[in-house]
């Protein structure tokens, strides 16, 4: 009991304080701005080519699976940044060398980006009410807050594997790149998975946002828990899986690093 | 019971080298040593660059994995019992990397401390009582980014001392802090030392270690080749006291004389405006002063002082020779 509190209080120190250390250079102003300006560019982009190519009715298409796309800076780009940055620190000796518990370290540190990630997600959402009017008169907004936590939680999962990876790669730039594209595509943002060939369909099946993107989708017309839940519950898996392959990757990075003495390697 | 313990600890890297046909060079780091630190004794490791020490203190802090032999912290076995290893050791690698610089003194502290699993009532009063030990109080709301690299080294101690370890791995604590600075923290070793603290340490710094260390192991190419206390390992240079006499217009037959004598080891001559300084290592120590002062008849003689070899003189005795 007394070990779980402590790791308890490893998980939230570590999510604040990794939080802190990366927003610390952003100032309150260049922070929110950067809040508006990142979702408002992604929204317009997609969403006028949307229209050009498929008219004006077209628009919430576009603007909710770009919006929930949002999630994925901070699940690929900040997750990554929070949990292979301590490769940049010189901090990985001190911190391998603590009996504190590895698991709620590294869980931590994607804790900030599920609320920062969420309310990019929202901000996008709103910006598409602002502009294209979104309906939301038929949305039970409590099951799209569902949808969109949903989005966010699998898109750190996979940031999670993907930052264990960047303590192993130098090149985690260009993997967070593919991977923040790979979603965009794949997903199904702009494109409706159905015209996509098979091969790809299947990629869809397997990463985060294809279901949340489409049960928010769903929300928005209308539709109940019962309709969306199934598909809710399957991305959360996928995120669990994606998280647990990370936890994986940092064990091993550990292990090998002992055995080579490669710790301190850049 | 001792502290630390131990038997022939070897570590081997691979270094892989050449980009296109990759070659794997083996590096023997350290080399089968043995040895034990008692409880409460502050032991020193000295050697030159590359000796091996880094990659030993490593290993004993359960960083790096060793390629042969066994070593034990308080009876914990640094491979088996890793996790309890770490309960209760603290360690720092001198320089000033390893610290969340976005983040202030304090956070880091903060953050260390959940990691050490200390608890928070006691890290609430701990953090200013470590911030206050290493002198940063009053900068410890600063970011760490601001830093000079010593205040950074302070921080260091102050974040190793968080859990209160009994044992401490300091690896060149104090490389590249101000004489005062250094100093102080010298200060703040003794301290831990008077807590009873098991403390290994190692520094490049002769008189740190003399004034500092129990005892003494002097390793080299990855081997120990001496281990005693700082007034033991200086018996190796006993032969060797050296007598320094500040003359004035010295004349070369009298220095030519004074090299022959057999109970003169060897003379070195420093120029100093219109003095020199002429220093003489001889077995027969203070005994031959007056012998040699009956060879500089006639010459103006300033002052004269014999002194002990002292740990550097050792030491280079020790490694100096092995250096290609
Ligand atoms: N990660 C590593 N990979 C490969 N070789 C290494 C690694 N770390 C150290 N070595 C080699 O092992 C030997 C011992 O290095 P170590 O750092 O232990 O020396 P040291 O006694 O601490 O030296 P210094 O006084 O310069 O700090 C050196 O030859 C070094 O090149
Ligand atoms: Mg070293």
């Amino acid at each position: 009991m007394r070990k779980f509190v402590f790791n308890l209080r490893l998980f939230f120190e570590s999510a604040r304080l990794s939080y802190i250390a990366l927003f610390r250079w952003l100032r309150p102003g260049t922070y929110a701005a950067s809040k508006i300006i990142m979702p408002l560019a992604d929204i317009m982009f997609f969403t006028f080519i949307g229209i050009y190519a498929n008219g004006v009715e077209a628009a919430p298409f576009y603007v909710i699976g770009n919006a929930m796309h949002l999630a994925a800076i901070n699940g690929i780009y900040g997750v990554t940044m929070s949990v292979g940055g301590d490769r940049w620190e010189g901090t990985l000796p001190y911190l391998f060398g603590v009996p504190g518990s590895r698991l709620f370290t590294f869980l931590g540190r994607a804790f900030f980006h599920l609320l920062d990630g969420s309310l990019n997600v929202i901000i996008g959402l709103l910006l598409g009410w602002l502009i294209w009017q979104l309906d939301f008169s038929q949305a039970n907004l409590l099951l799209l807050g569902a949808a969109i936590a949903t989005a966010t939680i699998a898109t750190c999962g996979m940031g999670l594997a993907l930052g264990a990876l960047g303590l192993v790669t130098v090149n985690i730039m260009f993997i967070n790149n593919l991977f923040f594209f790979l979603l965009l595509i794949f997903a199904g943002a702009n494109v409706p998975i159905e015209q996509f060939p098979n091969w790809m369909q299947t990629i869809s099946q397997f990463i985060p946002l294809t279901r949340s993107i489409a049960a928010a989708r769903l929300i928005i017309n209308g539709a109940h828990l019962a309709d969306v839940q199934s598909m809710l519950l399957v991305e959360l898996l996928i995120g669990a899986a994606y998280a647990l392959l990370g936890f994986i990757i940092f064990r091993t990075f550990e292990y090998q690093a002992r055995l080579r003495g490669t710790l301190e390697a850049i | 019971m001792n502290a630390l313990v131990i038997s022939d600890l070897r570590r081997v890297y691979r270094a892989h080298t050449g980009v296109i046909k990759r070659k794997v060079k083996e590096v023997v780091a350290v080399d089968g040593i043995s040895f034990e630190v008692g409880e409460g004794e502050l032991f020193g490791m000295l050697g030159p660059n590359g000796a091996g020490k880094t990659t030993t203190v490593k290993m004993l802090t359960t960083l790096l994995i060793p390629t042969g032999g066994r070593a034990s912290v308080l009876g914990y076995d640094i491979v088996k019992d890793e996790s309890k290893v770490r309960e209760h050791i603290g360690f720092i690698f001198g320089g000033e990397r390893g610290l969340y610089w976005r983040l202030s003194g304090y956070d880091n502290l903060r953050y260390f401390a959940s990691l050490y699993r200390v608890d928070p009532a006691v890290s609430k009063t701990r953090i200013p009582y470590l911030l206050d030990l290493v002198g940063l109080s009053g900068r410890g709301d600063e970011k760490v980014e601001g830093y000079s690299r010593g205040m950074k080294q302070r921080l260091h101690v102050a974040r190793t001392l968080l859990h209160n370890p009994d044992v401490l791995f300091l690896d060149e604590p104090t490389i590249g802090l101000d004489p005062v600075g250094a100093r102080e923290l010298r200060q703040v070793v003794r301290n831990l030392q008077a807590e009873n603290k098991t403390i290994l340490l190692t520094t490049h710094y002769m008189f740190e270690a003399d004034a500092l260390c129990d005892r003494i192991a002097v390793i080299d190419k990855g081997k120990i080749v001496a281990l005693d206390t700082p007034a033991g390992l200086k018996k190796h240079v006993q032969d060797l006291s050296v007598i320094e006499i500040e003359v004035f217009g010295l004349r070369s037959e009298a220095l030519e004389k004074i090299r022959t004598e057999s109970y003169v080891d060897t003379v070195s001559l420093e120029n100093r405006d219109q003095r020199q300084a002429l220093m003489i290592h001889s077995p027969r120590g203070a005994e031959a002063v007056p012998d040699i002062m009956a060879q500089l008849d006639g010459h103006r003689v300033g002052r004269v002082s014999v002194r002990e070899p002292t740990l550097e003189d050792a030491y280079i005795r020790l490694v100096g020779g092995t250096h290609e």
